[in-house]
């Protein structure tokens, strides 16, 4: 279904072109604005912290191969441990999901020609950078964490871990939250306000429903973290004593503060990958989505519910029976709706005619692993088994399987998916599809014996272990399975490098998309869309007669909005038409602000308080210099 | 003597591996009902796992024609089956697992309530070896706890420093050990035997050697075995053991270490007064032998790098007259 | 669509006015600013239960030694505090109907008395400093962090307000209008967070 372009449009075209031209070179890019360039700064950026994140899983997995194993010392080994966990969760999986899949997907699929705030949403980006670097001359100087991705007290004050290991990160990680904070709050104010007039919510792609619900899960649990780690780092920089009960603290509220954002986080970081396979699942069985209100309800309710859980990280900790039989109701209520959406993707799959081309293989294997993750996760709502098996390797088989299954398995299912549309060309599918076999079977090497080592008695975070408790021969083989899944996924690297070079071109709709971004060209133009679409579903790409009324309009002008950088703003719940906003076009601010804030972060670190109050001020300043660019039409 | 006849025996049993520590392996009713819930929860999961790969395939099998077996497309139909397998059966299912293990088993593997049990015993974190305390008596030792076996034992758990995690799985569950918290946990061995713990929290550089066995033993050797630990150190009996002593009391050993009978009143490391009749050393890092006792205090950091033993400059004769000192305090 | 705003076409009073009378929805930078005072209610949320976990946690409190605090000056400013959301609310008004001078002239009114307000509250602040430590105790740790948590978001208020004043001052444009709508948000969200906080600080003594 081709949308020709009649002689009239041209001149509209060649206009929005013009209009919306970005830099060239590199000042384009630190100043760009664009929502897909920033999606693509995010993209590599939290790849090559995948990559850091991975080199840190080899090294202990190469450590743990043998029984007093020589590769990683304790010190080395708890860095490597704590940085795997920081560097995955906070450096890769979320920005790659909220940054990369979500910048560039969401404007595409509410029609909108970018977000809602085009020079905060650059911003992000900078600050994520900063902050990734930031932490990483904490881990090249000599100075890593140590203490875990959790980093409990009293293990993380000064005390116990003198040096500035620890104000790396904590500070990093209020750094990271800026960042995550800004592209939540763009995420939700983008989707309440840019959808493209007739899209109501009820006729919103279910992949936004998953960013709206993981946005503001973001909104109210990153302050718990914010909290914490302010409170520890007074502790340790200004001799305070929130955690410390010589002086009245106490070292339980540091676990309160940190899993009432921890565990929201946990779905924070699957939501994504949910609102990826439901976009991938109707494209490759040509069907729409089973119980689609009761899947965008389902993955709504997980956010909230996911709220009420946190303290079932905590059950062998001593708190009240009560408190414990509470939180695992909780958790086991949290259940149904993930329960409801499985049940819908394979129901769907059954009942439509599935091409089990690469993204789809690699949403099937997400099922599986999502299944096994999900059933380990339930026994822990068993507090007695909780308390024989938490901190043992079968909760790091547990969160390995919901994270790398069920979150990263569709992030590298959605990379080939979305790849024709972002770079014009397709991937080599003989090769994809290898990829995913590899992957999925290193993935279940390395951490389904974790189940049973866990089973067995091994503790985890433990830089060795002795060679007469009969782990030996699983650890071989998780470690066995680690350098399988490298391969797998150096596959996948590979093989999309070397197809943005010699793939076929893919053409507009190579899969036959339901969603919008498959209306317009691969790559797409800066504007995204010459004209605003027409909606009446959730399904627009399979509604031919707007379609058709899109190439109409593009003739006559209507909802072409070619007098600036324009892009309409509807109703937050039924999309009517109320503004054409004119949204900034380059900026040099968001990077200058982002430098300014780092220096506040990195004076802090060094306790430099002056030189830090120089740079608040100066952060002041470029705020000021920011918001003196109104968007008056020239 | 018998008792030391024991000790040597159960040292040649340490040596061959003996002290499991799989929560599948139980060896006590808190652990066994924990052990049968898990067997339970692995076979209903087996069926949701396989059915639903059962289903996929169906899926696959079926892919070049739309809509269900047997009834075609029907949404009616798909979506009541979504509501029946994504919300009713789990619902059921979860109910039960929650009425079993959360309302009725937690209560069957809490801490023990006041007066249930025979005997307490108090057991201290710290990085990176265990107090043992036997509060009534004068017993303290470290790494290795006694009990009979067939009692139940209430142990008493805190830390000196960090949060630590006493661990023993074939007895039971985990508590964690909070500075400023006295958590509780039941010990109870259905035989006697020898149980493996390690630390379940991860608590700094030498989290992963931080184990301790439980001694579960008949009544009459237990008593035994807690009434030497009452005693005072042994006296050296040959030069060499005195010379040891000497060095052990004039070094910075006696700043750390008690010996209890003698002027070293440390409270920093274990309690040494017994330290020959445990199996192991440095928390089950070691076997208790002559050579690996002098390996230890030789070159600490070589053995468990980030202990805060301090490496002594004292020469190889006068290590190995500490050693053979500590190697007489049975 | 001709009842389409083109917002950034309303670079003048009363076309601000016009705009502000047609649109439907909040704009978006008002619904920015909503969840950023989502995220800082969070914040203030997590320090407040801090404070009530430790108190619970400790049999005295405040510990021995330290004084029960005060109850009339930090409810009197408190409620100063309040009282400036009024004027604030009359800048809206007056800008919503194309009045650039009444607002300018009502926020300039709200900055001098949250710019008193801040003043006196560190005068405090630093007198509480010479009592008791927040170094010393847990009590003293949460006491001046909820405190100066609080007082940072006035200075950063302030800050805003003076960047009005100076935008305002060149004229009222669509734009200007909304930051002036958002920094009143955002002005009472944090006198709701003064009523809260101060709860908090004399607990004690209630």
């Amino acid at each position: 279904m081709a949308i020709a372009v009649p002689k009239a449009a041209d001149a509209r075209i060649d206009r929005l072109e013009r209009i919306w031209a970005e830099r060239p070179g590199v000042m384009g890019w630190l100043t760009t604005v664009d929502h897909k360039r920033i999606g693509l700064m995010f993209l590599f950026t939290s790849l090559a912290f995948f990559a850091a994140g991975g080199v840190e899983a080899l090294l202990i997995r190469t450590q743990l191969l043998q029984p007093n194993g020589t590769v990683l010392g304790p010190n080395g080994f708890n860095e490597a441990m704590t940085m795997h966990g920081v560097t995955m969760i906070f450096l890769f999986v979320v920005p790659i999901s909220i940054g990369a899949f979500g910048n560039y997907l969401v404007p595409m699929m509410i029609g909108a020609r970018d977000m809602a705030f085009p020079r905060l949403n650059a911003f992000s980006f900078w600050v994520f950078l900063a902050a990734g670097i930031f932490m990483y001359v904490g881990v090249f100087s000599g100075n890593a964490p140590t203490a875990g991705w959790f980093d409990y007290v009293p293990l993380a004050e000064n005390t116990y871990s003198p040096g500035p290991g620890i104000d790396f990160y904590a500070l990093g990680l209020i750094f990271t939250g800026v960042s995550s904070t800004a592209t939540a709050v763009n995420l939700i104010v983008t989707i309440f306000k840019l959808r493209a007039p007739g899209m109501s919510i009820n006729r919103m792609p279910l992949f936004c429903f998953a960013f709206l619900a993981v946005a503001f899960a973001l909104v109210f649990a990153l302050p718990a973290l914010t909290c914490a780690l302010v409170l520890l780092e007074f502790d340790r920089l200004l001799g305070f004593h929130f955690y410390d009960i010589a002086a009245g603290g106490d070292t339980i509220l540091w676990q309160n503060l940190f899993w009432i954002f921890g565990h929201p986080e946990v779905y924070i970081i699957i939501l994504p990958a949910f609102g990826i396979a439901t976009s991938i699942i109707p494209t490759f069985v040509r069907r729409r989505m089973v119980a689609f209100p009761m899947v965008a309800l389902a993955e709504i309710l997980v956010a909230f519910i996911g709220f009420g859980v946190w303290a079932h990280h905590m059950f062998a900790v001593g708190l009240s029976q009560v408190t414990n039989i509470y939180f695992a109701a909780a958790s086991l209520i949290i259940v149904i709706p993930s329960g409801i959406q499985l049940f819908a993707w394979i129901t769907t799959i059954v009942t439509g005619t599935p091409r089990f081309k690469t993204p789809l293989l690699w949403i099937v294997g997400f099922i599986v692993l999502f299944i096994i993750g999900g059933l380990s996760g339930i026994t822990f709502a068993a507090i007695p088994f909780d308390q024989q098996l938490t901190d043992t390797y079968y909760v790091v088989a547990h969160f390995h399987y919901v994270i790398f299954g069920a979150a990263v398995f569709p992030i590298l299912g959605g990379l080939y998916y979305w790849f024709p549309k972002v770079t014009g060309r397709m991937y080599f599918e003989r090769w994809g599809q290898a990829s995913f076999w590899v992957s999925f079977a290193g993935m279940n090497l390395t951490f389904f014996p974790m189940h049973i080592v866990g089973l067995l008695g091994m503790p985890r975070r433990q830089y060795t272990y002795p060679s007469d408790l009969g782990w030996t021969g699983y650890n071989i083989i998780e470690s066995i399975g680690a350098y399988l899944l490298a391969a797998g996924l150096l596959m996948v690297v590979a093989n999309l490098i070397v197809s943005s070079f010699r793939g076929e071109a893919a053409g507009r709709d190579p899969f036959g998309g339901a969603t919008l971004e498959w209306a317009t060209s691969s790559p797409p133009p800066a504007y995204n869309y010459a004209v605003i679409p027409k909606v009446s579903s959730p399904y627009p790409m399979w509604d031919a007669e707007d379609r058709d009324e899109d190439v109409a309009n593009l003739a006559s002008g209507r909802m072409v909005l070619e007098q600036g950088h324009e892009t309409p703003a509807s109703t937050a719940v039924d999309a009517d038409w109320d503004e054409i906003l004119d949204m900034p076009s380059s900026s040099p601010w968001p990077v200058v602000l982002a430098v300014a804030i780092s220096g506040i972060f990195a004076f802090v670190l060094l306790k430099q308080w002056i030189a830090a109050g120089v740079f608040v001020v100066a952060t002041l300043v470029v705020l000021a210099a920011w918001h003196g660019k109104e968007p008056q039409r020239a | 003597m018998k008792k030391w006849g024991w000790g040597i025996t159960l040292g040649a049993l340490l040596l061959s591996g003996c002290g499991k520590q799989s929560p599948l392996e139980p060896q006590s009713p808190a652990s066994h009902d924990i052990a049968v819930l898990w067997w339970w929860m692995l076979g209903i999961a087996a069926v949701v796992f396989f059915g639903a790969v059962a289903l996929l395939a169906i899926g696959w099998v079926r892919r070049d024609r739309p809509g269900l077996p047997f009834i075609g497309e029907n949404e009616g139909v798909t979506t009541g089956l979504v509501v029946t397998f994504g919300m009713v059966i789990p619902v059921i299912v979860l109910v039960a697992l929650f009425a079993v293990s959360d309302l009725w088993l937690v209560k069957r593997t809490g801490a023990p309530d006041p007066g249930t049990t025979s005997m307490t015993i108090r057991v201290i974190g710290h990085q990176w070896f265990w107090e043992v305390r036997y509060p009534g008596t004068r017993a303290v030792t470290a790494n290795e706890i006694h009990i009979p076996a067939r009692t139940r034992v209430q142990v008493i758990a805190t830390t000196a420093d960090v949060i630590h995690s006493f661990w023993v799985p074939q007895l039971n569950r985990k508590i964690d050990m909070i500075p400023g918290n006295e958590n509780r946990v039941l010990l109870y061995a259905d035989n006697p035997g020898i149980y493996r713990g390690q630390c379940a929290e991860f608590c700094g550089l030498q989290h992963a050697h931080m184990a301790m066995k439980v001694f579960a033993e008949p009544r009459k050797r237990f008593q035994g075995w807690l009434k030497d630990q009452e005693e005072r150190a042994v006296t050296p009996a040959t030069p060499e053991e005195r010379e040891g002593r000497q060095l052990f009391l004039q070094n910075a050993c006696a700043g750390c270490h008690t010996i209890r009978g003698t002027s070293a009143q440390g409270s920093i490391g274990p309690d040494l007064t017994h330290v020959a009749s445990r199996s192991t050393l440095a928390a089950v890092t070691l076997p208790n032998t002559n050579h690996a006792l002098e390996r230890w205090i030789r070159d600490p950091q070589h053995v468990k790098p980030g202990t805060k033993m301090p490496a002594l400059d004292l020469s190889n004769t006068d290590f190995a007259a500490i050693g053979s000192y500590l190697d007489h305090l049975r | 669509m001709s009842d389409v705003t083109r917002s950034m076409e309303a670079t003048t009073a009363d076309a601000t006015a016009r705009v502000v009378r047609q649109r439907r929805t909040f704009a978006s930078g008002w619904w920015g600013m909503a969840l950023l005072i989502a995220t800082e209610f969070t914040l203030f949320a997590s320090l407040i239960a801090s404070y009530f976990y430790l108190r619970f946690q400790n049999d005295q409190w405040p510990p021995a030694g330290i004084e029960d605090p005060s109850l009339a000056l930090p409810l009197a400013l408190t409620g100063i505090l309040v009282l400036t959301t009024v004027p604030m609310f009359g800048a809206v008004a007056a800008g919503r109907a194309g009045h650039r001078w009444r607002a300018w002239m009502l926020v300039a009114l709200a900055m001098v008395v949250q710019g008193a307000y801040l003043g006196l509250q560190i005068w405090l602040f630093a007198d509480d400093m010479n009592s008791f430590s927040p170094s010393a105790t847990a009590y003293g740790s949460i006491y001046f962090t909820l405190l100066g948590v609080h007082h940072v978001h006035v200075a950063v208020g302030l800050a805003l307000d003076l960047w009005l004043l100076g935008a305002l001052a060149f004229g009222l444009t669509n734009y200007r209008f909304l930051a002036l709508r958002v920094i009143a948000l955002y002005w009472y969200f944090v006198a709701f967070i003064g009523v809260a906080v101060v709860i908090t600080q004399i607990y004690p003594s209630l």
